[in-house]
């Protein structure tokens, strides 16, 4: 596993460091392609697409790595899969004969929408949701809701204070 | 909690209702990877473990990276080539700290509008410094009374009659 000193040179964009870096994730980059391409024949190039998204715009993507909160493997892994996913999606559309398709598909925008979350479902967890939901929309007392989700009143406030917080550092960052 | 703290809570939570979150990829990768090898807290164990169970590619990814053996059993035919090729993207460092240095700024236009000027004063100098000296040295020798008459040739190039210069070509032409 790579140590932060060898995270360091690589955002700074050393050499030596990348090389060392390419020659002993390659292995697991190209493991994690396979899972995701089509045919052999994409391997290559898709391997090659993942190591330019991590170099990409002064190595931005590999700085956002957390060795806290995340394995250099796994996070590796995630980062390898979806980016072939995506390459693969952008390079290939698939091409269906235009007399296979039914007349009421040709009416769809053809623009894959774009997925939006919520802001409660991007930051909270469903139960800091549910307690929120419960205390705010339907007027609800924490010993209520306690007895309600069969936990301790603290849990509640507890679980209402991380939500609070989470949701003003958001707004703080946004309006900064 | 005081009635202030619930009331402006409470406004924060409605506006957050409404407002979208944006998609940060690479908070999402941290967030599956955390999730995979469970360094999550609960709270975002239990947040990004809801976001999983709806999304078939990011459960995908999660249970590939948990299965992960960290390699590749047998390296493909092109390993080597997939090594170089992404070794070469990041340039080496006397390259890419290498500076060009330019040039010193180009003065050849203003020295060859100055050349061009300093030129043009001494040709008008040198002009009128001949003319100058010419007529003064004719209006000398036309006014020399001994000169005048016989012995000059001056006179002799100009016609009494008309007080121009004589054509000395007019009979060569017929």
């Amino acid at each position: 596993m790579a140590h932060e000193g060898e995270l360091d040179a690589l955002a700074r964009g050393e050499k030596g460091a990348w090389e060392s870096f390419v020659r002993r994730y390659a292995g697991l980059v190209v493991a994690a392609v396979r899972g995701v391409a089509r045919d052999s024949g994409d391997v290559e190039d898709l391997t090659q697409e993942v190591f330019v998204r991590l170099c990409k715009d002064d190595f931005r993507l590999l700085r956002s790595y957390d060795p806290a909160r995340a394995g250099l493997s796994t996070w590796l892994t995630i980062v390898a899969r979806s980016t072939a996913r995506d390459a693969l999606r952008r390079h290939r559309p698939v091409s269906v004969p235009i007399d296979a398709v039914p007349e009421s598909r040709l009416a769809i925008d053809p623009v894959e929408p774009v997925r939006k979350l919520k802001l409660p479902e991007a930051l909270l967890s469903p139960r800091q949701r549910e307690i929120l939901t419960m205390l705010y929309d339907r007027e609800m007392e924490v010993a209520e809701i306690a007895a309600a989700l069969g936990i301790d009143p603290q849990t509640v406030r507890s679980a209402h204070h991380k939500a609070m917080l989470k949701l003003r550092a958001h707004f703080k960052a946004e309006t900064e | 909690m005081s009635r202030t703290d619930e009331s402006s809570d409470r406004t924060l939570w409605q506006r957050s209702r409404t407002a979208d979150a944006p998609v940060d990829e690479a908070t999402r990768f941290l967030d599956l990877a955390g999730f995979a090898d469970g360094l999550l807290d609960p709270d975002e164990q239990e947040r990004v473990g809801a976001f999983v169970v709806a999304d078939p590619a990011a459960e995908a990814d999660v249970a590939a990276a948990q299965a992960s053996t960290g390699g590749i059993d047998e390296r493909p035919a092109g390993f080597e080539r997939i090594v170089a090729r992404a070794c070469a993207l990041v340039p080496d460092a006397q390259f890419s700290t290498a500076r060009v240095i330019a040039f010193a700024p180009r003065q050849r236009r203003v020295l060859h509008g100055l050349a061009q000027w300093a030129s043009l004063a001494a040709a008008i100098l040198v002009a009128s410094w001949l003319g100058f000296s010419m007529g003064s040295d004719t209006s000398f020798a036309l006014s020399r009374p001994g000169l005048s008459n016989d012995s000059s040739v001056i006179p002799e190039l100009f016609d009494p009659g008309t007080g121009f210069l004589r054509d000395f070509g007019e009979n060569l032409r017929s």
